[in-house]
């Protein structure tokens, strides 16, 4: 499973398929306020980053790779 | 009546070709290409060639040489070409045309060239 | 519709065919001299062809297609699949218009816009490649006046278009400045993906991603997010938004297949200089300011450099002068002498406001006429000149073309008969122009010339006879004649070079074919013998002929039934024997010559399987790149042919089958590499001709499809229950996918909303007699046959009476007749069976079937006649009241009202004039 449900936070990792997006939508139906960990992530399908955005997630780990981080952050960073 | 061979590789051509020329009273051959062309020359005699530039097999410039250079009697022949370059036409009179159209043909111009070359009187 | 503007149709799809045919090879062999020719002439012909109808759409689409492919042929553009899949996008959109015209008999307005983009989109390609050299050349050697070189040719920020610059963090402009500065095009990339594109396996993200020469990249929603409850993750909502260096047209080509989902804006480098941060109180920098300028003016870039550096070390990093700062020093570095660039940059500095670079770049830039390129528009032909007028030109131009033609160098081995033409020509001018008298004059100067080898006589003669001042003057009066004139009077520099003799593929190749085919059977001897004399020339019918021929010798096969009938009843009736007997004689030979005929119009109808085949290359082609996926496309027997319409009736089911074994049969060249496969896949298409069935295989060789997900899927469709779960075998598994309900796509992907469900494949082979099958194996491939009837116009039936009607049932379905004792008929639970060689035979009552309430009647011998029949896998007795004879019959579909019943497929005309209803054996039950 490329996301790991913990508690109350996501724990992304490698690359997450459009299969997963379901699931993560649920999980976040049922758990408002989660926080999210892209550190492990390498890719994520955009239906995942879809949910994400529609839930206003925390996100407390950005992935490795910078370009890949900028793109993320475009969609996910709270305003400042 | 006078007999005019339409070399053209295109059908619709042909057809234009045939339809502006029979309404004026010719009477109309066609062929394909070069080849079929000079065969048809070999078979009959024409009064005037309306030729296409750019046909597969032997081309307009190609069916021109082989006809000035064979012993079959010299019929003038109107080459009509889509180029309008002064180049071009210079290349159809080397090759052995003896009049230049452009495409499309307007058919009243074609008409009074074709009535010009073969030498008929005007109505 | 006019014969000409029919010829012209038929004739553009002929052209169309042919090159989309032509870019198909040429993308296996770029460099074919000979095809890129014949690719050439096809375009340029349909042009020319389109050229005498006022068709301007259709022509602007060709014209650009042809001025590329002109540069294409003669090496001043590189063949390249974009390219390919430019010209086929317009050629496409050529046979749409031509579709537009046959069925509007013009075209309409709304096809104006396409056309142009499409033409613009051809140019543009022949454009950025002729220039791709030019461009760079411009650049180094321009010296730098106001903005650098560089900025001054592109069109930046030509319209001012607003794009969130700011949005992007100033490391990354910066980087994608430096980049612009080095010589990189710079873009802003907005791609929008279709809502639906996630059903298709496409991952818009990724494709962002990848993007080449991308800077930056960022992701905004359309619209504001629904509550999550209400979400649907499937709908892609988002718009991807990137900064890239890359030339553009490798951007287009990684977007090839989505270009109406991507913008594309030019970015000035400077547009990206946008200091940001904290203003601090205000402007309090003016020495600062004061003294970069002076040292400016003064040339000392490298002294504002220096006080720049110093006041950046001291202040803090987040506020906006230290950005501003920043990136003076960066252009400092860049572009040092760029001085109203640097100078508006310091200026800024004393209000805090960003610069505006377009204003900047406006003023700067000189004013460039908008070149928009008038289309060719000819000279409009309707001037109103008096025929006279008109005569007079064309005999100057005649006459001068002939003076051209005589000032030409000698030494062209057909130099003579170009001479007695020229005699001819003019000759011919002076009869046309009454002036008859003087042609002997002409005939002599030819003589004279051809004699001595020169053309001087002639010559000579021209300008005696034909001043040529008054040959310019008339020609000076008519603007359409001037231009042969004053081309014809320059001297000729050449002698005849240039326009060699082309030879051509052999086109005409694919209308030998029939007669081929007609001398290699034997059995239609007279035929071979028609074609042997006829060589290999074609006609073009209209369908509707042919369709009245079929009609007719339908008829005639129904009404030479109708003599053995009178035969009988000469017989029977009048008790004239020799006449029946001789009736029945010529009867023979009627029926001989009938099915001589009927074979003969038959074979007219016959298609060669590549009229369905040849969509394939492209088709697989285009979807396997989308896809992601490598494939390549075997086709075998294509000669194959078959009645038109089974061949027609062919064609949608194979695009289905063809795209499921894309979508879903072929796996990712990694995954077929990681499972030992060569990372391409193999997709054949084979036809083959099995006595009269023609067999058609599409075999591929990727995952293949698992028996237990397709038991346990149609389980959950409850289209088995658990007892068939347990005992079917896995053939019987695989062969669920034609069930009706039963759509592949959602067993093998959880996702593609657009699965074809087999069973609509399926139903429509059989509307036309045909069988399907199909065999996988898991991790191997799959392989699905298609056998069809080589012909659907006679059909082979059994007669059969029931409550004292006939019934024809087609012979295909019929397994076998027996008569069964009524002792042997068993009644279980309701249902009658009996048992045949060990197996039991379900048995119904045609009258029962039929609505019809009489019981079926049992022979002398009380045994019951039954007719069992195949019913997809089963066996199925039909209890009827007798059998009688089989006939081959013209099936007519059922019309009307009629149509809808589902019992029957439709009616036949006997020869004795009564009509025979052909049971649908499928629709019984």
């Amino acid at each position: 499973m490329p996301i790991e449900f913990r508690k109350n936070q996501a724990l992304f990792t490698e690359v997450v398929s459009v299969e997963d997006a379901e699931g993560l939508l649920e999980w976040l139906q049922k758990k408002p306020g989660a926080r999210i960990d892209l550190s492990a992530c390498m890719h994520l399908h955009p239906a995942n980053l879809q949910v994400l955005m529609a839930a206003s997630v925390a996100i407390v780990a950005w992935p490795a790779d910078a370009a890949f981080t900028g793109w993320l952050r475009s969609a996910l960073a709270a305003p400042p | 009546m006078k007999r005019i061979l339409i070399v053209d590789d295109a059908a619709t051509v042909r057809l234009f070709h045939r339809a502006i020329l029979e309404s004026a009273g010719y009477a109309v051959d066609e062929a394909v290409n070069g080849i079929e062309a000079l065969e048809k020359a070999l078979q009959s005699t024409f009064d005037l060639y309306l030729v296409d530039v750019n046909m597969p097999k032997l081309d307009g410039y190609g069916f021109l040489r082989e006809l000035r250079g064979s012993e079959l009697p010299q019929a003038p022949a109107i080459m009509i070409s889509t180029e309008a370059g002064a180049r071009d036409e210079q290349l159809a009179y080397a090759a052995g045309a003896n009049a230049y159209l452009v495409k499309p043909t307007r058919p009243e111009r074609l008409l009074l060239l074709v009535r010009m070359l073969i030498g008929e009187v005007p109505a | 519709m006019s014969p000409l503007l029919e010829q012209f149709l038929s004739e553009a799809r002929d052209f169309l065919q042919g090159i989309g045919e032509k870019l198909m090879q040429l993308e296996n062999a770029p460099d074919d001299v000979e095809l890129m020719t014949e690719l050439f002439r096809f375009v340029h012909t349909l042009k020319g062809n389109s050229g005498l109808f006022d068709f301007p759409e259709m022509t602007r689409v060709l014209h650009a297609g042809e001025d590329l492919m002109d540069a294409v042929r003669n090496g001043r553009v590189a063949y390249s699949q974009q390219l390919a899949d430019r010209l086929l996008d317009a050629m496409d959109f050529v046979g749409m218009l031509c579709d537009e015209i046959e069925a509007e008999g013009s075209i309409g307005a709304a096809y104006a816009a396409d056309s142009a983009r499409l033409a613009e989109s051809l140019r543009q390609l022949m454009a950025s490649a002729e220039k791709a050299g030019a461009v760079s050349a411009i650049e180094e050697a321009a010296t730098p006046l106001v903005l650098t070189a560089a900025a001054a040719t592109a069109p930046l920020l030509a319209p001012k278009v607003e794009l969130p610059l700011a949005e992007i963090p100033e490391t990354a402009r910066m980087a994608a400045y430096r980049s612009a500065r080095a010589g990189n095009p710079l873009h802003w990339l907005s791609y929008s993906p279709a809502e639906e594109c996630f059903f298709n396996g496409d991952d818009p993200f990724f494709q962002a991603r990848q993007t080449p020469g991308v800077v930056w990249g960022g992701i905004v929603a359309r619209a504001p997010w629904p509550p999550l409850a209400a979400m649907d993750a499937y709908r892609c909502l988002l718009d991807f938004r990137l900064l890239t260096t890359a030339p553009r047209a490798e951007i287009d080509e990684y977007y090839r297949y989505m270009p109406e989902q991507i913008k594309l804006l030019p970015v000035s480098p400077l547009a990206l200089v946008l200091p940001q941060g904290d203003p601090n109180g205000g402007p309090v920098y003016e020495d600062l300011v004061v003294d970069a300028l002076r040292n400016l003016r003064g040339g000392d870039v490298s002294a504002v450099a220096r006080a720049a550096r110093a006041m950046l070390e001291l202040s803090n990093p987040d506020l906006w002068l230290s950005s501003a700062l920043r990136w003076l020093l960066l252009l400092i570095e860049c572009e040092p002498d760029n001085h109203p660039a640097l100078a508006a940059l310091i200026e800024s500095l004393r209000s805090l406001q960003p610069v505006d670079w377009y204003l900047l770049e406006q003023s700067a830039t000189p004013a460039v006429g908008a070149g928009t390129a008038a289309g060719a528009t000819e000279a409009a032909a309707g001037t109103a000149s008096p025929l006279a007028a008109e005569e007079a030109a064309a005999l100057a131009a005649i006459v001068a073309a002939q003076r051209a033609i005589l000032s030409l160098p000698l030494g062209a081995p057909w130099q003579l008969g170009r001479l007695r033409a020229a005699g001819a020509a003019l000759a011919g001018c002076l009869r046309a122009s009454g002036r008859g008298e003087a042609v002997h004059e002409v005939e002599t100067a030819t003589a004279q010339s051809l004699a001595c080898g020169s053309a001087q006589p002639l010559s000579d003669w021209l300008a005696h006879h034909f001043a040529p001042a008054a040959e310019s003057a008339a020609a000076a009066n008519h603007p359409s004649a001037s231009a042969v004139a004053t081309a014809a009077a320059r001297p000729v520099a050449t002698a005849s070079g240039g326009a060699n003799t082309a030879s051509d593929g052999d086109r005409e190749s694919s209308s030998g074919r029939r007669a081929d085919d007609a001398e290699s059977d034997v059995k239609f001897g007279r035929r071979a013998e028609d074609a042997a004399a006829a060589g290999v020339k074609s006609v073009k019918v209209d369908q509707a002929k042919i369709d009245r021929l079929m009609n007719l010798i339908g008829e005639i096969v129904v009404a030479k039934n109708a003599l053995p009938y009178l035969a009988g009843r000469a017989e029977t009736v009048f008790g004239v024997r020799e006449l029946a007997r001789e009736i029945k004689a010529q009867y023979a030979v009627i029926n001989r010559i009938a099915e001589e005929m009927q074979d003969g119009i038959m074979q007219i109808r016959m298609m060669p399987v590549s009229f369905v085949f040849q969509r394939f290359p492209r088709l697989v082609r285009d979807i396997s790149r989308k896809l992601g996926k490598e494939v390549n496309l075997v086709l075998e027997g294509e000669d194959t042919e078959a009645d038109k319409n089974i061949i027609e009736a062919l064609g949608d089911p194979l695009v289905h089958i063809v795209r499921n074994s894309l979508d879903h049969g072929f796996e990712l060249p990694e995954l077929r590499r990681a499972a030992g496969k060569p990372p391409a896949g193999t997709l054949t298409i084979r036809a083959t001709q099995e006595s009269d069935r023609v067999v058609i295989e599409i075999v591929d060789d990727g995952k293949g499809i698992d028996p237990a997900v397709i038991k346990r899927k149609a389980y959950e469709k409850g289209l088995i229950d658990e007892t068939a779960l347990e005992r079917i075998s896995d053939q019987e598994a695989v062969n669920l996918v034609f069930a009706a309900g039963f759509s592949t796509a959602e067993v093998v992907s959880d996702l593609s909303g657009r699965g074809v469900g087999m069973d609509v494949v399926r139903t429509a082979i059989e509307k036309v007699n045909g069988a399907i099958s199909l065999e996988s194996q898991k991790g191997k491939g799959t392989r699905l046959r298609l056998s069809l009837p080589l012909s659907m116009a006679v059909t082979n039936v059994m007669i059969v009476e029931s409550d004292a009607q006939i019934f024809g049932v087609p012979m295909d379905c019929v397994v076998e007749t027996v008569r069964v004792p009524r002792a042997d008929i068993r009644s279980i639970k309701k249902s009658l069976t009996t048992v045949l060689r060990g197996r039991i035979i379900p048995l119904k009552s045609t009258n029962a079937l039929l609505g019809l309430a009489a019981p079926p009647l049992a022979n002398a011998e009380d045994e019951l006649a039954v007719l069992v029949v195949r019913l997809g896998d089963e066996s199925v007795g039909l209890l009827v009241d007798d059998f009688r004879e089989t006939v081959d019959i013209i099936l007519k579909p059922m019309a009307g009202v009629l149509a809808g019943l589902p019992a029957y497929s439709g009616s036949a005309l006997m020869g004795d004039g009564s009509v025979l209803m052909v049971l649908n054996i499928k629709g019984l039950f």
